[in-house]
């Protein structure tokens, strides 16, 4: 049985993307996407938390690269083992990591659109996650009737940007959830908008642990791989919703 | 906003930001996202895409109830957005106000210093300077200096998002970013550099401008050109300088280098007809030159072993200022219409507060109308005339006194000799 500690816990459709770090050499560590026996998602009622420990059985695996971190499974055990944030994000600055997009999957980034989000060719990334400091970060909401989606901006070390990353992070997901029912129905686009980038934003920013994982989606139209916001640090605090 | 749409072009548009998503391309009325067609990702790429496009903000955020995610509603919503009634404009929050008239007013503005204080007697000390050459000789009492964590960016950055805050100006809002640096010498330039760190759209220009001491001045008057000659309708304006840095080398003399400090201030101009209404500052005529004269009183050049060169007259230097400033304030008297006892306050450029001093004694100016921040921060250059700005504009505004009445004369100059001044009011 190999063990991981649980680093991503991605919303992926109506089920839930999972990667999980284990070491790999010296003082490294590696990032490691447990695949369940059917498709690629979790159940939604997945009992795992960020940074608790599982084990698995590895079952034969064929990987597609850039995701080359797939692993089939049998399912996920916990461990009992469980980092807090701080410890988490200190492994995770030893797993893969980059200062500039190129380093992030090992080849140029291409958007479509100015201020639009960001893709590589599934045929030239080496790897479909890493991590990264950002200097900055800003929040845009995109609301309809039915849905929310949240966005991520940032500045990483090197100066460059990421534009209209989704934040696919359950965590994040989730409180936005909570958000969004304490807010009243008028004008609740420029609420949030208030909320996020004026209350939430500086918290984010005074943090010692500032850190994203950037993930890529499956390679679809033209083997585009979009750029996703998989976890960004610091996690949400509840104690943040108190003020609404 | 952008150029004007018709309904044709405005569905060409549609389709074209949809076609980037989605080959082939259904037709104009499917509702993109519930036929799946587009997942949601797509879909709030295809809105980025067209904000893009157009210059519309937040386009069809919040998306209307009972409206199919078709292109044709798309190109519906680009043409409403486009042609609105004469007048009349769509806020950033979505909702109408009326259109703004060509004045350009001040709606926020901030500065920030180095973090860390250095006494002049500190300077002296350290510099091998005579006693008292830096607190008796210049006026300044201290320097305010960078700390390691800081730099024109860090700087820059504090100073923009507190004038963004009081301006309740969005980040998504800004057209333009003017920034002007002396002491920032590196490619991506200090706009662009500092355009990323703000994460300022990508539809919003950046743009650097020289003029050292006079940088802001020169600044100003570029930006308030572009808002007036385009639809664009908000410009960050922004001066930062980490002389501390620049200026630590063997080369450069310790009298020069002690009369620098750091620091960075951020302006938030707007294009709006309310100004009056709300009290705000409108930004009036400008006036500049280059007297070519006084060019080798001060020249700071990269040598050819990569170091400092620095030459410095600071006699010739500090008589020519003196006449220039002077000169400046009677004619920004001509353009005003207004007498210099009637300004309220003068945010000037100082080299020291002993040429403050001496030019508010020449120029017949009252020193308690002139913000003499060079006394405890040292000479910030392009910055200096700036933080001078934002101090007259907070005591005008704790005052309570009125923008119909209130009066701000600003003047500059820098190596060259480059001169330029404008006024509020």
């Amino acid at each position: 049985m190999r063990e991981l500690i649980l680093s991503d816990i991605t919303e992926m459709g109506s089920g839930l993307c999972v990667i999980g770090i284990e070491p790999a050499c010296e003082d490294l560590f590696r990032s490691i996407r447990p695949i369940p026996s059917r498709g690629f998602a979790w159940e939604r009622s997945l009992p795992h938390q960020r940074g608790n420990g599982v084990r698995f059985a590895s079952r034969p695996t064929s990987v597609s690269p850039p995701h080359i971190e797939d692993q089939n499974t049998f399912g996920l055990q916990a461990s009992g083992r469980c980092l807090n944030e701080l410890e988490l994000v200190g492994i995770l600055q030893r797993a893969e990591v980059s200062e500039d997009l190129e380093g992030l999957f090992g080849c140029g980034l291409h958007a479509d659109t100015n201020g639009g989000n960001a893709w590589v060719d599934a045929s030239q990334a080496d790897r479909s996650i890493c991590g990264c400091l950002y200097r900055n970060l800003r929040f845009l909401v995109f609301m309809d009737p039915s849905r929310i989606t949240l966005r991520g901006r940032l500045v990483l070390t090197s100066g460059e940007t990421l534009n209209s990353l989704p934040v696919v992070d359950r965590e994040w997901r989730r409180f936005m959830d909570e958000v969004m029912q304490r807010l009243a129905k008028a004008e609740r686009h420029i609420d949030l908008d208030r909320y996020l980038n004026r209350f939430i934003r500086p918290k984010l920013l005074q943090a010692l642990h500032r850190f994203a994982r950037i993930g890529l989606a499956r390679p679809g139209n033209a083997h585009k791989c979009w750029l996703m916001l998989d976890s960004l640090f610091p996690q949400p605090d509840a104690s943040w919703l108190d003020v609404l | 906003m952008g150029p004007v749409f018709d309904m044709e072009s405005a569905l060409a548009t549609a389709r074209s930001s949809v076609a980037n998503k989605l080959s082939p391309l259904s037709n104009d009325d499917a509702d993109l996202v519930a036929t799946g067609a587009l997942d949601s990702m797509a879909w709030v790429d295809v809105l980025v895409g067209i904000e893009s496009a157009t210059g519309i903000h937040d386009l069809g955020n919040p998306w209307p109830e009972n409206r199919p995610k078709s292109i044709r509603v798309l190109a519906e919503m680009i043409h409403e957005a486009q042609n609105l009634p004469a007048g009349e404009e769509v806020r950033a929050d979505g909702r109408l106000q009326t259109r703004a008239d060509g004045r350009i007013s001040i709606a926020g503005w901030a500065y920030s210093l180095g973090s860390r204080i250095m006494s002049a007697e500190q300077i002296e000390r350290d510099l091998g300077l005579p006693l008292h050459k830096i607190r008796d000789g210049a006026g300044i009492h201290s320097v305010c200096l960078t700390v390691e964590t800081e730099d024109e960016l860090a700087l820059a950055q504090r100073a923009s998002e507190i004038a963004l805050e009081m301006a309740d100006v969005s980040i998504e809002n800004i057209d333009l970013l003017v920034a002007t640096s002396t002491t920032f010498l590196a490619y991506p330039s200090f706009a662009a550099s500092l355009h990323s760190r703000l994460l300022l759209p990508e539809t919003s220009g950046a743009l650097d401008v020289g003029g050292a001491c006079a940088g802001l001045i020169y600044s100003l008057s570029v930006a308030k050109s572009l808002l007036s000659m385009s639809s664009q309708a908000v410009a960050l304006v922004v001066a930062s300088e980490v002389h501390s840095r620049r200026l630590n080398a063997p080369d450069v003399p310790g009298e020069f280098r002690g009369l620098f400090g750091d620091g960075a201030c951020a302006l938030v101009l707007t294009k709006g007809g309310d100004a009056e209404r709300n009290g705000k500052l409108s930004l009036r005529e400008f006036v500049s030159g280059c007297s070519g004269t006084f060019a080798s009183s001060l020249g700071v050049k990269v040598t050819a072993n990569g170091s400092l060169g620095v030459e410095f007259k600071g006699e010739q230097l500090a008589h020519a200022a003196l006449t220039q400033m002077d000169r400046i304030i009677g004619t920004l008297e001509t353009l005003s219409s207004k007498p210099r006892n009637e300004v309220d306050y003068f945010a000037l450029h100082q080299p020291n507060p002993r040429v403050v001093e001496i030019l508010a004694e020449r120029a017949k100016i009252s020193l308690d109308r002139v913000p003499v921040i060079s006394r405890t921060s040292g000479n910030l250059g392009s910055v200096t005339c700036g933080v001078s700005l934002c101090q007259a504009l907070t005591s005008l505004r704790a005052n309570g006194v009125q923008s119909q009445t209130s009066l701000i004369f600003m003047a500059a100059v820098a190596p060259g000799l480059i001169w330029g001044g404008t006024y509020w009011n």
